[in-house]
């Protein structure tokens, strides 16, 4: 059982090189060990640096992260980031990506016990020797996620590593990544555009707003076990959370629509066409 | 784990069934198909052989036709292979042929030694490549030749000219391929290595050298197709050993069934060596073809 750490961040902003945008404005917030926090909002609105600075593979321009009290200015193996695609290592096996952190950290003599267990956790047991060139997409982010619980992380960070998969397995993934967590007491964070997969996942949103990027709503989500889009809970958080959203964007989300040209919705089908003919 | 959910365990990507007789089936009909494929291969591998020894047989006959050239009828197939034969069973043939095999190791050696960090260098870092940029594409367009006459004042022997003349002619492919191999590289792999720890030893031989391995062996083809064209003119330079000084020697002595075998030896190597240059890129490739 690892223990998750305890992250705050004190007056976080971030302006990008060359007098760039300003992604973040001033973020302040904390997050407590073992919790699942997910960061939510439109395209642009910094949620994705924010988790960059909170692994370390980026430095706040202004403003601190303190991870456990002590201050990160750089990535540490403690605190592993997944991202969209697996990023797996082509020429190397399902257990040589696993054991990669190991190899990297001077603990390959906890390869031979921590690989098997690992790969047991995300279900994939079997795979061990295969190259990961031969799974599916769904199976390579199952490796990843077993490449980042290898070195008993305190902190899974999530950038939509799960947004190119098909509906099933992103479920699927969802509630195991949720239920891993918990059960070995790690701290996720995730960042999603999806509200769903919010829902699913975290005990607390944290709605951001964009120009510039900034904490607009936080809502929670106390749904014990594992949830399902059925629940009643997880509807009234779904509507929370969408209102949250609506409001962050300033726009409904019908009004998505006028992003379609008008001429487009008012063309004919190839049915409708077919039809009139 | 938590309770179960509809959704069951392993679900997710996994193959679908298949029944074993539509596997055979399909197994059967490829291997039909890849054999079809490499007979097809090999018949015009060999009707193009046919057709290179009718064109020399053909210029033979005319040469040994013409009052002009008719001192030259020993470039003809038939008395070529019967030296060929000889030079093989005397052991003339490898005589020519080691010490040619060593002057293009070394010098293969030196551009793999050189060109490959260099490459890194140039793919790694923008401000190097942009300060390499015109030096490296002058120097490289200057015809590796057009060093001999610096190359012999510079180096103590001739065996070391040699060698220099056949390093700058291979660097330039194995610098390259490797610079654009590593400046193709997935960003997200050098992300997740430094958040796994990765050192920078660590980033060097567990990420880019594999990454960039299929181009740096293709970069080394190339340059060993260079270095052999380079190879018998360099030869000619002072050396009594070698594929270009028996080239020569049998020029000067008029033994034109010699000098034909020797141009056989030069393109049976060179091939053969490409060809296993080929298998070793088939075989450290880690990219799957579909």
């Amino acid at each position: 059982m690892t223990n998750g750490a305890h992250i705050q961040t004190i007056g976080v902003s971030h302006t990008y090189k060359g007098g760039g945008t300003r992604a973040l404005g001033q973020i302040d917030l904390e997050i407590c060990p073992g919790e699942a926090l997910a960061l939510i909002g439109r395209s642009g609105c910094g949620k994705s640096t924010l988790l960059h600075i909170l692994s370390g593979l980026s430095l706040p321009t202004e403003g601190k992260v303190l991870v456990d009290g002590t201050r990160i200015t750089e990535p540490s193996p403690s605190r592993i980031m997944m991202f969209q695609a697996p990023s797996l290592y082509p020429w190397m096996s399902v257990e040589q990506n696993v054991g990669l952190g190991l190899r990297f950290n001077g603990k390959m003599n906890e390869a031979g016990r921590r690989i098997p267990e690992v790969l047991e956790l995300v279900e994939l047991g079997d795979y061990a020797k295969r190259n990961v060139q031969d799974l599916s997409g769904g199976q390579q982010q199952r490796v990843a996620l077993a490449r980042s619980l290898a070195l008993k992380p305190e902190v899974l960070l999530l950038d939509e590593p799960l947004s190119a998969l098909d509906a099933f397995t992103r479920h699927a993934l969802q509630r195991d990544i949720r239920r891993i967590c918990k059960d070995l007491g790690i701290t996720l964070v995730l960042v999603t555009h999806d509200i769903n997969e919010a829902v699913m996942m975290a005990d607390r949103a944290l709605v951001m707003k964009a120009d510039p990027g900034d904490i607009e709503a936080e809502i929670r989500i106390p749904i014990s076990g594992d949830r399902l889009p059925s629940m009643a809970a997880f509807g009234d958080a779904r509507r929370e959370l969408v209102a949250a959203y609506e409001a962050a964007a300033g726009m409904a989300m019908a009004e998505a629509q006028s992003f379609i040209p008008q001429d487009s919705l008012n063309t004919p089908t190839p049915i409708d066409r077919l039809a009139a003919n | 784990m938590s309770q179960a959910s509809p959704i069951t365990t392993r679900e997710a990507g996994f193959a679908p069934a298949y029944s074993p007789g539509s596997s055979k089936a399909f197994l059967s009909e490829n291997m039909k198909s890849r054999i079809g494929g490499g007979l097809e291969s090999l018949g015009y591998t060999l009707a193009g052989m046919v057709l290179l020894l009718a064109v020399w047989w053909l210029g033979g006959r005319m040469v040994a036709a013409s009052d002009d050239l008719y001192a030259f009828a020993d470039f003809a197939p038939v008395p070529t292979l019967i030296r060929l034969t000889d030079m093989i069973r005397t052991g003339e043939a490898f005589q020519i042929t080691v010490p040619s095999l060593f002057r293009i190791a070394s010098g293969l050696f030196w551009a793999i030694a050189i060109g490959v960090p260099v490459g890194i260098l140039v793919g790694a870092i923008a401000g190097f490549r942009k300060l390499t940029n015109v030096p490296f594409q002058f120097l490289r367009m200057i015809s590796p030749l057009s060093w001999m006459p610096i190359a012999v004042m510079a180096f103590a022997t001739w065996e070391g000219a040699i060698v220099f003349l056949i390093s700058v002619a291979a660097i330039w492919p194995v610098l390259f391929s490797t610079a654009s191999g590593l400046r193709r590289i997935e960003p997200s792999w050098f992300k997740v290595a430094r958040n796994l720890g990765a050192r920078p030893w660590h980033m060097l031989f567990v990420i880019i050298l594999p990454a960039i391995s299929q181009d740096i062996l293709s970069g080394i083809r190339l340059a060993l197709g260079v270095a052999w064209i380079i190879l018998v003119p360099a030869e000619y330079l002072g050396v009594t050993s070698g594929l270009g000084y028996a080239i020569n020697d049998a020029r000067d002595t008029l033994e034109y069934d010699r000098l034909a075998a020797t141009v056989v030896i030069i393109g049976v190597i060179g091939f053969s060596l490409d060809s296993l240059l080929q298998l070793a890129i088939a075989k450290l490739s880690w990219l799957r073809s579909s």
